[in-house]
């Protein structure tokens, strides 16, 4: 009967698609990490090198580097196992002084980076993201490598560390934050206000 | 973008004593200076401690304090002035020249550690740089195919298998290693400009040439040592992470370096 008949391809189809795997919306593929690399460091060249006082460029940098690193996990990677003891007042203040002098930190010196230029390189898979090569060329220096590491725990693609001359960022920045930890009693307010220090001293 | 040191090599420099001296001091003060274990009650902490693998760490800690003062006082003076009064161009070809007499250390290294291409690299470079460019001065083997890179005796312990050793930080040599300070003395002992010649002249020029490659790699990393001291919450145990991140990767570097020893005029090898 046709209706039996509809009843049951419509179910088969129905459980055939509920047997589908889920679509791999956190895979990303190595072209993908390349292409969102590209666009970043066109983007951010283009602030660096384009018109505008040092101040427009900084804040234009911010709000690039707010879209497309992921600030707040490379912060809690940076606090490492003292995320989880910190309360969860001091984790917000902890991630806002983080953020505020990472941003100090690279856009501080502007000017220096004139006339820069990106090569993207190959991608490769690290455990953790897509690891994408790229080498930089400043006017007056020889050119370094750096590489960025891309990660999609935050669903979109995000670079979630910077490795210049084989030296990773987030890994340095642990090991100095751990240190000053384990010459502070392991207390993490210590931590929060060297870090309101350094913020109000650049700032 | 936030810049870390480009190449955060050991200067190389002599100590102010003999190498020798320099071992005895650290053998001595490190049986005076341990860090503390922490109880083994706190999983975590242990765990750090043990990755962080610096038990001689208030002994260090006091060392780079020393090597920290000289440097505000002596070397960093030296390496700013050095770059306010020579021109860029002038630098650069020093450092060449530099870079030039080091290259029969390089070629010994590279041949220890079982890197033909590298070695070849290496001797074409001392051979056309010494000679078309005028006693290194310019470095014309790079623009003919033979690209710089770097080679030492610590590199070379670590292809052969040896493990780096507590981190070590030397008066005068700086961030190091056991390895890495092995390393060293075979470099100056296999260095034939270290046998060659007698008498005051030698001597003269070779202290010279000691104090020339401080000042000139402290001049290169000027920039790069100063913001770590201003961003750093703690310089030592950013120096410490920075040296041996960038330590492994010259290892890789070279490990990696495999590349065929039939020239590219050749027919190539087929891979497998």
């Amino acid at each position: 009967m046709p209706t039996r008949r509809f009843i049951l391809l419509s179910a088969t189809a129905g459980l055939a698609v509920m047997g589908l795997p889920p679509s791999p919306a956190r895979a990303q593929s190595p072209d993908q990490a390349t292409a969102f690399i590209e666009q970043t460091v066109t983007a951010l060249a283009g602030t660096v090198n384009g018109p505008g006082s040092v101040a427009d460029k900084q804040k234009k940098l911010q709000v690039i580097i707010d879209r497309t690193v992921d600030v707040d996990g490379v912060a809690r990677f940076c606090l490492g196992r003292f995320w989880r003891s910190a309360l969860p007042a001091q984790q917000k203040e902890y991630l806002d002084l983080f953020h505020r002098v990472l941003m100090l930190n690279i856009t501080g010196k502007v000017g220096e980076y004139q006339g820069v230029s990106f090569e993207i390189g190959k991608a490769s898979a690290r455990d953790g993201g897509i690891l994408v090569d790229s080498t930089v060329n400043r006017p007056g220096t020889p050119p370094s490598k750096v590489d960025w590491l891309v990660g999609t725990e935050t669903g979109a693609p995000r670079i979630i560390d910077v490795i210049a001359e084989g030296t990773s960022l987030r890994l340095t920045q642990r090991s100095d934050y751990a240190a000053y930890l384990a010459r502070n009693n392991n207390s993490v307010q210590a931590l929060i206000d060297a870090l309101r220090q350094q913020a109000s001293q650049q700032g | 973008m936030r810049r870390l040191p480009r190449s955060f090599r050991l200067p190389a420099l002599p100590p102010l004593a003999s190498p020798w001296l320099a071992a005895a001091v650290v053998l001595a003060v490190s049986l005076a200076g341990c860090a503390s274990r922490p109880p083994a009650n706190d999983p975590d902490a242990v765990a750090e401690y043990n990755e962080t693998n610096d038990p001689m760490e208030p002994t260090n800690r006091v060392f780079y304090a020393v090597n920290d003062g000289l440097d505000m006082v002596i070397l960093r003076p030296l390496a700013v002035g050095y770059k306010y009064v020579v021109p860029a161009v002038v630098r650069s070809h020093t450092h060449n020249v530099l870079a030039n007499l080091s290259m029969p250390v390089a070629l010994f290294n590279d041949i220890l550690s079982a890197r033909p291409r590298r070695a070849g690299d290496s001797l074409m470079r001392l051979l056309v740089n010494s000679t078309v460019g005028v006693a290194g001065a310019f470095d014309v083997a790079t623009g003919w195919g033979w690209p710089a890179h770097e080679a030492d005796g610590g590199i070379t312990l670590a292809m052969w298998g040896l493990p780096e050793g507590p981190f070590l930080f030397l008066p005068v040599l700086g961030p190091s290693s056991p390895r890495d300070a092995g390393g060293f003395a075979g470099d100056i002992a296999m260095d034939p400009l270290t046998w060659v010649g007698q008498g005051d002249v030698v001597s003269a020029l070779g202290y010279t040439r000691y104090a020339m490659n401080a000042i000139d790699t402290r001049a290169r990393v000027l920039d790069d040592l100063d913001k770590i001291k201003a961003q750093a919450l703690d310089p030592y145990a950013t120096i410490r992470s920075l040296y041996r991140q960038h330590r492994q990767s010259q290892i890789d570097d070279t490990r990696s370096d495999d590349r065929a020893t039939v020239p590219a005029w050749f027919i190539q090898p087929q891979r497998p």
